[in-house]
């Protein structure tokens, strides 16, 4: 071998607890940034790709003339690729006994021929029987429905079985799961016949040549004015996001998030090799002044280091490669399974592999090359003058610290501390990022967990029902009236979520609440104004994301609103924080009185008696049982309960793997402060030897470089802490939008356990991190520290 | 009369401190032939193991020249220097200064592979001539801290004398040995002139310069005449 090379490894096996150190903490730098490369490699690839293959549609328009066009005319147009009639509408289907959520119900032209928005047989029949349906395979998670069975759905008012013939894969759907709804889909007769309803009355559209949703719209304009001109009357037109999948940001927003946790991992484990070089050329300044006296050039004494960091680099590569591909490919699969999409790409390029190694080798060089460049620069005559390892620079005094009531082992491990500043504030500056992001992931932790709280303390209701048809007062409250466990019964116009926002909204698409002005089931946080007030004026309240669809008028301010085609001016008294869509809430009376004369209502809201969580689900059940003999069209029924826990669960996975990539980043800074405060024991050990020499005990020494640990460890606690706020409240915002929804706001919270925890947990870290290298550093015998060089 | 093979032409060295400077060496004309086994000697701080810097390349002057085979070394890089330094000085230490990481053998052949003067094939038959030749034949696979302070200083001289230079540097190379062993590394080292080196050793021990062809004593940073 080599004798350079076998030098090098000579140098890395003198020190294998040091070694071992940096290649773990490598390992899972690169680790880190290769799950997050590999897995963004293959998410961004095939979560377009699974969109695409689905030719997804550009436009929607919606007509009850499409009856008596020419379709395939108007699929010879110029501006059209294709366009098929695909009906739709929501009904409700029977998940498990007397539990409904919403189903929506599509109606194929030929599944045979699906030019656009295609689906993929998965099991069962490829082409439902006549009467049955075809399910969405993200059906399965939450209900037990398979093909063969034949659940209960509720059509309008009507109650009927549908046989599932099939499971299908809808790619280009948002997953219906996060929403607690299934896709299915049937022959446009059976939809007929199934539904009740007119059929051709949707027509989907793709268009030639459009390159953004600026040219759809421009497009779709032209189209709906021919058609119009024809006597198809558009009634409305609804343009999906261009050519991107629905849930494509937030699998950008998750890749950015877990790559910034993982490129900060890898820098850390990279900063660690820095500062192992750094240690190393210290040590090694008169041996590289020997090479150079026995006829080694810089180059070659470089090539030596060089060799260091790209063994270290090669051997963390070997490792954290194929573990990055391995759980690259699992993050992957997990993210396609939540967001319902196929992962394509089974083997991972040659390219790929071939750029983590060589990001393996190259990073801590390059990040280590000025102190090599430094290192080896060094002439021989400097080399063999430096008596020993630099023993730093001189402490400085501290006189008002003579003056504290503290020991003077505390005073000279402070001024220990401070001898080399430039590593002390690296160390400082890589623990207090670790504790940040640790930090960081419990406050936002504790945001969702205040918004969960926040939507039970504002929402006092227990149980609603939606209607898709709106009902009298009096016979929407009929049913209930003598359920068992019922508080409570009050009766409103719209509702939560997106849904009802369908049923019931401005013009501009935010969705109304009117709702008793008194009522007690809504007690909305403010941010600005007041509630509502006034029974003579109208009045409304905005959530924040409608006061920004409205540009944010003042408060006190006259805004127009458009509902169903008419015109009204309401005064804004205040602005509400809400977790929610776009959303208005006026007076129940005063909708009434300008919309509604015939006190129509949509929404029933149940409080109920006893509320823990088995009650309401029983409650709930009693009211669907209530429900069956009435001719009530039934958008939903959902308990408030449910609909928290729904939540919790979908958050709680990302956070915990949040929370595990936070804690790896602070494993990884620990490893660092463990490397740097060994570097700083390594390089006094001829002054533990002069120490113990006058009289200094193991336990004196070891008590002085644990308090230098623990000095390092608190001031990074302090700095963590302090860059945990600024990133606290950026991480909120990205996982408002990551979990929540584009609109959703997620306030910046404080973690009161995160607090102890990361306290705890560093402080525990910076013990160990100290403990051990102190604990090296007292069994060297007097004798050999005091010969040290 | 032997052509000189390191010849010093009033060379001088001052290092500057905060707030003085000090002159190490003050106008040291000195001429060495081949084969010439010469002692520098001198009190602590005379100046001696800085002119063996000067001698070796490893420090430069502030004036004058050395020319060494003829060469001013003071004009060869430093890359250039480590090289020629490979090439024609084998440097001992007083602490032998061997590689603590690389077995005796390595510590030579690493001194080879530096300058590659040494045919890859000779280099192995080489490494056990030079042991042999030190007495520590038997030693070459063991580490150095497996050797005494005498076998160490065997083994550094070994490394000196790998790639065949003409002049072996010593700076006190018995400083750290007992009288018996000391005794036994100056044989080598006059074994090496008879063999026709040019050896200059930087010694303090007086009695042990009786051995030598010749003898400069520095006092203060000047040739005492």
């Amino acid at each position: 071998m080599n004798i350079k090379l076998r030098k090098t490894i000579n140098d890395l096996l003198i020190s294998p607890k040091r070694t071992s150190l940096v290649v773990f903490a490598l390992v899972l730098g690169i680790w880190g940034l290769g799950t997050v490369f590999v897995s963004n490699f293959v998410l961004s690839n095939d979560l377009n790709a699974n969109y695409q293959s689905t030719t997804p549609v550009h436009v929607i328009l919606h007509s009850s003339k499409f009856e008596g066009m020419d379709l395939q005319k108007f699929i010879d147009r110029q501006e059209v690729e294709t366009a098929e009639l695909r009906d739709f509408s929501l009904q409700r289907i029977e998940i498990y006994p007397n539990e409904w959520i919403p189903l929506w119900l599509y109606g194929v032209d030929n599944f045979n021929e699906m030019k656009l928005a295609r689906i993929f047989p998965e099991t069962g029949k490829r082409t439902p029987d006549a009467g049955t349906i075809l399910m969405e395979r993200d059906c399965k998670h939450v209900t037990a429905i398979d093909t063969g069975d034949s659940p209960r759905v509720r059509i309008g008012s009507r109650m009927t079985a549908l046989k599932v013939s099939g499971i299908c894969f809808d790619p280009a759907q948002a997953p219906a799961t996060q929403d607690a709804f299934i896709y299915a889909y049937t022959d446009k007769k059976s939809y007929g016949q199934i539904t009740g309803l007119p059929t051709n009355q949707r027509l989907i559209v793709r268009l030639k040549n459009v390159h953004s949703a600026d040219d759809v719209k421009r497009v779709s304009d032209m189209l709906v004015k021919d058609l119009n001109i024809n006597g198809i009357n558009i009634s409305s037109v609804e343009i999906p996001k261009f050519n991107e999948h629905p849930h494509q940001w937030q699998l950008n927003t998750l890749l950015f998030l877990v790559g910034t946790i993982g490129l900060l991992a890898f820098i850390m484990g990279a900063v660690l090799v820095s500062q192992l070089m750094r240690s190393v050329m210290a040590s090694q300044v008169r041996q590289i002044g020997i090479l150079k006296a026995i006829g080694g050039s810089r180059f070659q004494v470089f090539q030596i280091y060089i060799a260091m960091l790209l063994l270290m680099g090669f051997g963390a590569g070997i490792i954290a490669v194929p573990l990055s591909v391995a759980t690259g490919n699992a993050f992957s699969h997990f993210v396609a399974w939540k967001l319902n999409f196929n992962i394509l790409t089974s083997i991972i390029p040659a390219s790929v592999y071939a750029i983590l190694l060589g990001a393996s080798l190259l990073l801590p060089v390059l990040l280590s090359l000025s102190i090599l460049m430094k290192g080896t620069a060094i002439s021989v005559k400097e080399a063999l003058g430096d008596y020993g390892i630099s023993q730093g620079k001189t402490p400085r005094e501290f006189k008002m610290l003579k003056r504290l009531p503290v020991s003077k082992i505390f005073i000279l491990a402070l001024k220990n501390s401070l001898r080399n500043s430039r590593r002390l504030a690296v160390t400082i500056l890589a623990m207090a990022l670790g504790v940040a992001i640790f930090s960081t992931g419990f406050n936002v932790r504790q945001s969702l967990w205040n918004l969960l709280s926040n939507v039970k303390s504002e929402m006092r209701y227990d149980v609603q029902v939606v209607l898709s048809r709106q009902v009298s007062r009096e016979e929407a409250l009929r049913p209930f009236e003598a359920l068992k466990n019922v508080k409570l019964i009050q009766v409103w116009n719209g509702g939560r979520g997106e849904i009802q926002s369908r049923l019931l909204s401005t013009n501009k698409g935010a969705g109304i609440v009117a709702l008793p002005g008194n009522s007690e089931l809504l007690k909305l946080k403010m941010i600005k104004g007041t509630w509502l007030a006034s029974s003579t004026e109208t009045e409304i309240v905005m959530n924040q994301q409608a006061w920004d669809i409205y540009r944010q008028p003042a408060i006190g301010s006259q805004v127009v609103l458009t509902i169903e085609d008419k015109d009204i001016t309401a005064r804004l008294v205040g602005i509400s924080e809400q977790f929610e869509k776009a959303k208005i809430y006026m007076d129940l009376d005063r909708y009434d009185a300008l919309f509604n004369p015939a006190h129509l209502v949509n929404s029933i809201m149940l409080v109920a008696k006893e509320n823990s969580y088995e009650a309401v689900i029983e409650l709930k059940k009693n009211i669907e049982n209530a429900i069956v003999p009435t001719d009530f069209q039934v958008l939903y029924v959902m308990s408030q309960a449910e609909r928290v826990k729904i939540i919790y669960d979908h958050l709680n996975i990302i956070l915990m793997t949040i929370v595990f990539l936070s804690f790896l980043v602070l494993v990884v800074s620990a490893i660092g402060m463990a490397s740097a405060t060994g570097i700083n024991i390594m390089e006094r050990t001829r002054e533990i030897g002069v120490m113990r020499s006058i009289g200094a005990n193991p336990k004196k020494i070891y008590s002085l470089f644990v308090k230098e640990g623990m000095i390092t460890s608190i001031l990074s606690i302090l700095l963590g802490l302090l860059l945990s706020w600024p990133l606290s409240k950026l991480a909120a915002i990205f996982f408002g939008n990551l979990m929540l929804g584009r609109e959703a706001v997620l306030q910046y919270a404080f973690s009161p356990t995160g607090f102890v925890v990361t306290v705890v947990v560093t402080i525990l870290f910076g013990w160990l991190a100290s403990r051990i290298p102190a604990k090296s550093a007292i069994d060297i015998p007097t004798h050999e520290a005091l010969s040290y060089e | 009369m032997n052509q000189p093979i390191l010849t010093l032409q009033g060379v001088s060295k001052e290092f500057q401190s905060k707030d003085r400077t000090f002159t190490a060496l003050k106008n040291v004309t000195l001429s060495v032939e081949k084969g010439q086994y010469l002692a520098i000697t001198g009190k602590s701080g005379s100046g001696k193991s800085t002119l063996l810097n000067m001698i070796s390349g490893i420090d430069y002057p502030t004036n004058g020249s050395i020319l060494v085979n003829g060469l001013d070394i003071r004009q060869l890089s430093e890359s250039k220097l480590a090289k020629w330094r490979g090439q024609n000085i084998g440097i001992v230490f007083q602490f032998f200064q061997l590689i603590p990481t690389l077995t005796i053998r390595e510590n030579i052949l690493l001194a080879m592979e530096f300058v590659d003067v040494i045919a890859d094939a000779d280099r192995e038959n080489r490494v056990n001539e030079l042991l042999s030749r030190v007495g520590i034949a038997e030693q070459a696979n063991k580490m150095p801290s497996a050797l005494s302070g005498g076998e160490q200083q065997r083994a550094a001289i070994a490394r000196a004398l790998a790639n065949n230079p003409e002049i072996i540097v010593a700076d006190e190379p018995t400083g750290n040995l007992d009288s018996k062993t000391a005794d036994s590394v100056n044989d080598i080292f006059s074994a090496l002139a008879l063999s026709g080196k040019t050896v200059i050793v930087v010694t303090h021990e007086k009695n042990t310069a009786l051995k030598y062809h010749r003898i400069v004593n520095l006092k203060d940073g000047e040739i005492e005449l």
